[in-house]
């Protein structure tokens, strides 16, 4: 079932095509003129719905820059003084904090793109680490006796493998059977949220034992918290789990090098550009789905491992209605699914989104209770943009009546 | 042979399907209202599912086949667990009467909102985002009827909010040709955080009216309790005699929908632009005019399932009311194969283990949790069975470039 | 078939552009009542481009189309079919999962009060054309169970359902075994009695001087010739389409070839469908030698080449490389083995558009020292070989980590050459190996292939190109239908060669 047929491209025309190629190539995977003008699209409908509920423009700007404030951004300004309690910096602290996680989830979702493959299921995986770090982190410790250090590296190494294999799953249907990786991804993330939902609810096999009237899990152990690993960088950020943002780092630098320095980078970059001309070349396109889902649910999964170490330090059932992988989704879509796109991304994400909660926003300018779903609106517009690539198609329709105008002449 | 006779499953599909009958049997057999306790039963009857499901699996009917051997493990996994369990609390657990009516409930918003998945998808775009066009119905049609004190005004405005989001949709997929994935998960995202807005901002914390909010009315049908036998009677009595006016309307609509789709010329190009788009617009279908109609209509439908899920069932709205169900209704239509009558029978299926769940509870709260997941791995299941045949419309998710 | 009749249709000085190239250029073709005029053509030559400006599918840069004598704008599909005309494409335009039926009725469905399809009128309406016309279809059968020509029939019936006066028929037997094309021309026969004006397009000479009672040609967008089939020749008609043109003479020495280095036994390939495409086919490329495989397109070198490259299943047969049986064997064993294969699509297959340059130079060997080691990439090591041939190769339009989608046709072309070149392969493999080139880099390729040959390599090309396929090659296999129908010298003629690739001197079924 092809096209008509189409005469085949005459040395003019195919000029004519590499420099339209170079432009669209430029914008795709490198460009940040694009994901700047969409964010900033973005802001300025969110704007417009925070103008109908306030009615006044002065209080448009307050908001966002309360929102500004209370994701602690204001402590990067070189005319803030800090007292003691310094709070920008607490709340900076805060918005570095989810900021990982959303690094993580991000890189998950990247990484797939990058293969073709659309990974809806940042939120299962994530969770599957979590799960998994808790019962590394809280019930082993309960039949085995293991020092900090190899409890810590044994968790996060559950937390890789369980995102891994979650997010594998996925991969190999699509390698197998074809069956798509959106539907498959969804499914086991709801999967896992039930799962999960059981094993720390009211009589579930992993509830807490001593408080049986809450659904949650067991503590950690102590050694298995990673906030208790000492004291570097400034002295206002000292609230800060060091390793997490560490991870996080880690996590941007073995992304770039995994996909550009490697030869399996090699062949998930290949399958996700051209799948046809990977397999001429020789590459087994399955088993680059299957490796790239991995991969992508390991990310994921260590994120779920960092928080639960990190700061929660244990799972509860409402846990399991957090949004970390879905908003993964949007990170990796305005970040253009490079490492230093995600990692801004990210943190345009968790500054919204700290910057919104109700501790942190001040409440005269602009009540928290809507800045939250403020915040989902603009991520949801944003996540619209990026998927028309409506930059580009503005740009590329100029670039086009140009062409046509000198064609003709 | 007749038209009928034609349409009964042939050789190893019919075998497989009785299979599948065979592995609920299983689980039957031990429940009440036979409750035989021996476990022995359900293991043999599971495993006579099992050998069947993978016979037909041998020999090429590989969907049904595997249906057939999940039938048998989970019938062997429900006969026995329920063999273990005491019989007063099976039958506080499994009131049939009771049971059904609930599925009925739980099954009604996913089956509206699979009906509106069956429309765009039939057309050739793929839309993720039912469930927030479920999420829109279901608040728009509780502010509507507070606001205007009449149901059937909160019925339109809901409606109209869900028609809104399937216009978004249409015009990102359709005409700026945008990835149709993104677009839906965009859908929800701003489905989530519109509702939500205006949820807080009207309703505050005090929550939406309960007393005297107009709702939806059941339709009273107490005549079914007077059927012979008494435990027929009693059965449809308590699975339908007080059912809501929309869940009528759903039953009504799948056998509309199915006619529009397949008996008429409108459908008749609705599914050539979603096999074939080149073809139809060949003989001079408009393909963006088609499916700019089923992805606005598929937003009605969607949000109707909100609407009654609001209005109709919980009689109240809180965020996130809708929690996943619209991706339950797109499961459930891609488990019935795109069509209508497939899609209910997996509404009611997905029901059904809603309700168990909510009936589990008695039993144990947390394997009615475990439940909850069951719709999901069916639907994966299905998913992965269907190999190498390409069920969905087969244009599916592609933009129509005009040339 | 007297040439009294009246004009049915007239197209007069029809030019169509596309950018870069006349696809038409001031065409004039005429049909008149209840005759069969062939359109005749190599590929590319613009047939189909014609036929798309008649049916409204493509609008007409200059030029007038007259309908009965009334000058009309072909608009839209809609509208060429609302005017009596009905096109039977090449690629199929029925919906592989519904009936017969529902194909022939779409968008003008009969119906049952107005809201129902009246699906019983139209399985009726369908077996009343059907047998008018004396052949026989099923309508309740679903297109993907029936036969390619039984699908070809539906299309028919789809213009005849329509109220068509005039049937165009795009290379109608290029799907057709010979005893489908024989019914076909059975119907066209009972059509044209019916009182049917119909175009058919052709590139095979044989069914022309059958079928057609005036035959037009087309060469490069333009008309050379319009004759009746009286009198009419094979070679006359292969000398209008393939015309005398400058050849490319390559300079060439006369080599003495070595051992086989390729070798092809009882080759059979099926395509995407399931067609048989590659029928029994046995061949040799011998160690310092040139051979050629002249065909029109699609009669079965794509799938061979796959299957010779191991990107497609082969069915029965043998293929060795350098003695070592790689029938069964992935692409990468055949890369490993010794192949190169610079492929005929070089966006699709060759290239990675969005890799640079060097990563796609690296495409076969990635995986090893020095491209990489233990999985480790050294991204410099890459570069340094792509600098390095990209100026033995003469590439233009950037450097190596320039990615490829940014250069011109040639330049990508040649990207491909040095790719396949410098891993010294024992046989290489070239289809269509400059098509989309302009001369310079035409006359480039041309080299290197000799260049390789000179040096030992087996090089198989694959070309629809005669005049290349004949300064090339050392010995010219002729391939049609998937059968290899013929061994030329490089001293063969032009219209020797085509009336081979035609099908001439075969008797198809009358």
């Amino acid at each position: 079932m092809t096209t008509v047929n189409q005469q085949t491209p005459t040395p003019e025309e195919e000029e004519a095509q590499g420099a339209l190629a170079r432009y669209l190539h430029l914008q795709k995977a490198e460009g940040l003129l694009a994901p700047l003008i969409t964010a900033l699209l973005a802001f300025l409908i969110g704007g417009a719905v925070v103008f109908a509920t306030t009615k006044s423009v002065p209080d448009v700007l307050q908001t966002y820059r309360a929102i500004f404030e209370g994701a602690g951004l204001d402590w990067f300004l070189p005319w803030n003084t800090c007292q003691d309690p310094c709070v920008p910096a607490i709340k900076l602290e805060q918005t570095l904090l989810v900021w990982v996680p959303l690094v993580l989830t991000g890189l998950a979702v990247a990484f797939a793109f990058r293969c073709g493959l659309f990974n809806i299921g940042g939120q299962g995986q994530y969770l599957a680490g979590a799960i998994a770090s808790v019962i590394i982190a809280a019930e082993l410790p309960l039949h085995v006796d293991l020092s900090p250090v190899p409890l810590v590296l044994l968790c996060m190494v559950a937390a890789m493998a369980a995102g891994a294999g979650l997010a594998a799953i996925a991969g190999f249907l699509k390698a197998t059977v074809g069956a798509h990786e959106v539907i498959t991804t969804i499914m086991l993330n709801w999967i896992v949220i039930w799962v999960g939902t059981y094993l720390f609810g009211f009589e579930g096999p992993l509830q807490n034992d001593q408080a049986k009237e809450i659904p949650v899990s067991n503590n950690i152990a102590d050694g298995a918290k990673i906030t208790q690993v000492g004291v570097w960088g400034h002295p206002d950020l000292q609230g800060l789990p060091w390793i997490s943002l560490g991870v996080a780092f880690v996590a941007l630098v073995i992304y770039s090098l995994l996909l550009n320095r490697t030869t399996l980078g090699y062949e998930v970059r290949a399958v996700g550009f051209n799948p046809e001309a990977a397999r001429y070349g020789g590459i087994s396109v399955a088993r680059s789905y299957v490796l790239a889902m991995g991969i992508a649910g390991a990310f994921a999964g260590t994120a779920g491992a960092l928080d639960v170490l990190g700061w929660k330090f244990r799972l509860d059932t409402t846990d399991f209605s957090s949004t970390i992988g879905f908003i993964g989704i949007a990170v990796a879509l305005l970040g253009r699914n490079t490492a230093l796109g995600v990692g801004l991304a990210a943190l345009l994400f968790a500054a919204l989104q700290t910057g919104t909660s109700t501790r942190n926003l001040d409440p005269e300018i602009f009540p928290p209770e809507l800045a939250t779903p403020l915040t989902i609106i603009i991520q949801g517009l944003i996540v619209l943009f990026v998927g028309a690539d409506i930059v580009v198609l503005l740009l590329l329709r100029r670039l086009r009546r140009g062409r046509r105008a000198g064609a003709a002449a | 042979m007749s038209r009928f006779g034609e349409r009964m499953p042939q050789g190893w599909k019919a075998v497989a399907w009785a299979g599948v009958a065979v592995g609920v049997l299983a689980a039957l057999v031990v429940l009440p209202p036979i409750g035989f306790r021996n476990p022995v039963a359900p293991t043999i009857i599971g495993l006579i599912a099992l050998t069947i499901g993978a016979g037909s699996f041998i020999r090429g009917e590989r969907r049904v086949g595997a249906y057939a051997m999940t039938a048998g493990v989970a019938g062997f996994a429900i006969g026995y667990l329920a063999t273990r369990s005491s019989v007063d609390k099976l039958d506080a657990v499994v009131i049939w009467g009771a049971l059904f009516a609930s599925t009925i409930r739980f099954a009604t918003p996913l089956l509206f909102a699979a009906l509106g998945g069956l429309f765009s998808e039939r057309s050739g775009v793929v839309n993720i985002g039912l469930e927030g066009m479920m999420l829109m119905g279901s608040f728009f049609s509780i502010w509507g009827a507070d606001v205007t004190g009449s149901w059937t005004l909160g019925v339109l405005i809901g409606l109209a909010s869900g028609a809104v989001m399937g216009l978004i949709h249409a015009f990102f997929s359709i005409t700026l040709r945008s990835d149709q994935i993104v677009g839906g998960t965009a859908i929800n995202f701003l489905a989530l955080g519109i509702t939500s807005y205006l949820y807080v901002r009207i309703y505050g914390t005090q929550g939406t009216p309960s007393e005297g909010l107009s709702t939806i009315p059941d339709i009273s049908l107490n005549f079914l309790y007077d059927i012979p036998p008494d435990r027929l009677g009693g059965f449809l009595g308590d699975a339908l005699a007080g059912q809501d006016l929309f869940v009528w309307v759903g039953v009504a609509l799948v056998f509309a929908v199915w006619i529009a789709v397949f008996k008429t010329p409108a459908g008749l190009r609705l599914r050539s632009v979603g096999e074939y788009p080149r073809a139809a617009d060949t003989v001079g279908i408009n393909v963006f005019l088609t499916r700019y109609a089923a992805v606005i209509l598929s937003g009605i439908l969607a949000s109707a399932g909100g609407v009654y899920l609001a209005l109709g069932f919980i009689n109240s709205f809180e965020p996130n009311q809708t929690a996943g169900r619209g991706f339950i209704a797109l499961a459930a239509l891609i488990f019935g194969n795109w069509r209508p009558f497939g899609a209910a029978v997996a509404c009611l299926l997905f029901g059904f283990s809603s309700a168990l769940a909510k009936s589990l509870q008695e039993y144990s709260l947390s394997v009615s949790t475990l439940f909850e997941a069951l719709p999901y791995v069916l639907t994966i299941i299905a998913v992965a069975g269907v190999i190498g045949r390409s069920t969905p419309p087969a244009s599916i998710g592609k933009p129509y470039v005009k040339q | 078939m007297s040439s009294e009749q009246p004009l049915v249709l007239e197209l007069r000085g029809i030019t169509k552009r596309f950018p870069g190239v006349v696809a038409n250029d001031g065409i004039d073709f005429d049909l008149r009542h209840g005759e069969v005029h062939a359109l005749l053509g190599e590929n590319g030559a613009g047939k189909s481009t014609l036929m798309n400006v008649l049916y409204g599918l493509y609008h007409p840069d200059e030029g007038e189309i007259r309908i009965n004598g009334d000058s009309v704008r072909m608009s839209s599909p809609q509208e060429a079919i609302a005017r009596g005309i009905g096109m039977v494409h090449q690629h199929f335009m029925l919906i592989p999962v519904m009936t017969v039926a529902e194909n022939i009725v779409l968008a003008s469905e009969p119906r049952h009060a107005g809201v129902l399809l009246d699906y019983a009128a139209a399985r009726d309406r369908v077996r009343e054309l059907a047998t008018s016309f004396d052949f026989a279809i099923d309508p309740d059968a679903k297109i993907h169970d029936i036969t390619v020509g039984q699908q070809q029939r539906v299309e028919i019936l789809k213009a005849l359902y329509r109220h068509a006066d005039i049937l165009i028929l795009d290379e109608p037997t290029a799907v057709l075994t010979p005893q489908e094309a024989g019914e076909l021309f059975g119907i066209l026969r009972s059509l044209q009695e019916g009182g049917m004006s119909i175009i058919f397009i052709t590139h095979k000479l044989n069914e022309v001087l059958d079928i057609a009672d005036r035959i037009t040609v087309l060469r490069r967008g333009k008309v050379v010739g319009t004759l009746p089939t009286e009198g009419a020749t094979e070679e006359g008609l292969a000398r209008l389409m393939v015309g005398r043109e400058v050849l490319l003479t390559v300079e060439k020495e006369a080599r003495a070839p070595g051992d086989p280095l390729l070798q092809v036994e009882g080759l059979h390939v099926r395509d995407d469908r399931g067609l048989e495409k590659v029928r029994d086919v046995s061949l040799d490329v011998r160690a310092g030698e040139i051979v050629a495989i002249a065909g029109v397109d699609g009669n079965g070198q794509t799938e061979l080449i796959d299957a010779l490259s191991g990107l497609r299943r082969i069915d029965a047969g043998r293929v060795l490389l350098a003695g070592k049986d790689v029938t069964r064997g992935t692409a990468r064993k055949h890369f490993e083995e010794g192949l190169g294969h610079i492929p005929e699509d070089r966006q699709r297959r060759g290239l990675v558009l969005d890799f640079s340059i060097a990563e796609n130079i690296a495409l076969h060997d990635f995986r090893h020292p020095p491209a990489s080691r233990l999985g480790w990439l050294f991204p410099r090591r890459l570069v340094d070989r792509g600098r390095r041939l990209i100026k033995e190769f003469d590439v233009r339009g950037g450097g190596p980590r320039t990615h490829a989608g940014a250069l011109s046709g040639g330049n990508q072309q040649k990207v491909i050459l040095a790719r396949e070149i410098d891993r010294d392969p024992r046989v290489l493999i070239a289809a269509q190996p400059t098509r989309g080139l302009d001369v310079g880099a035409i006359e480039f390729v041309h080299r290197r292939l000799v260049e390789e040959r000179d040096e030992g390599r087996a090089v198989l090309l694959v070309s629809l190109e005669l005049e290349e396929v004949l300064s090339l090659a050392d010995r010219i296999l002729v391939i049609y239908e998937g059968e290899i129908v013929g061994e030329f010298p490089p001293t063969a003629t032009e219209e020797e060669l085509g009336i081979a690739m035609t099908g001439g001197g075969h008797q198809e079924a009358a």
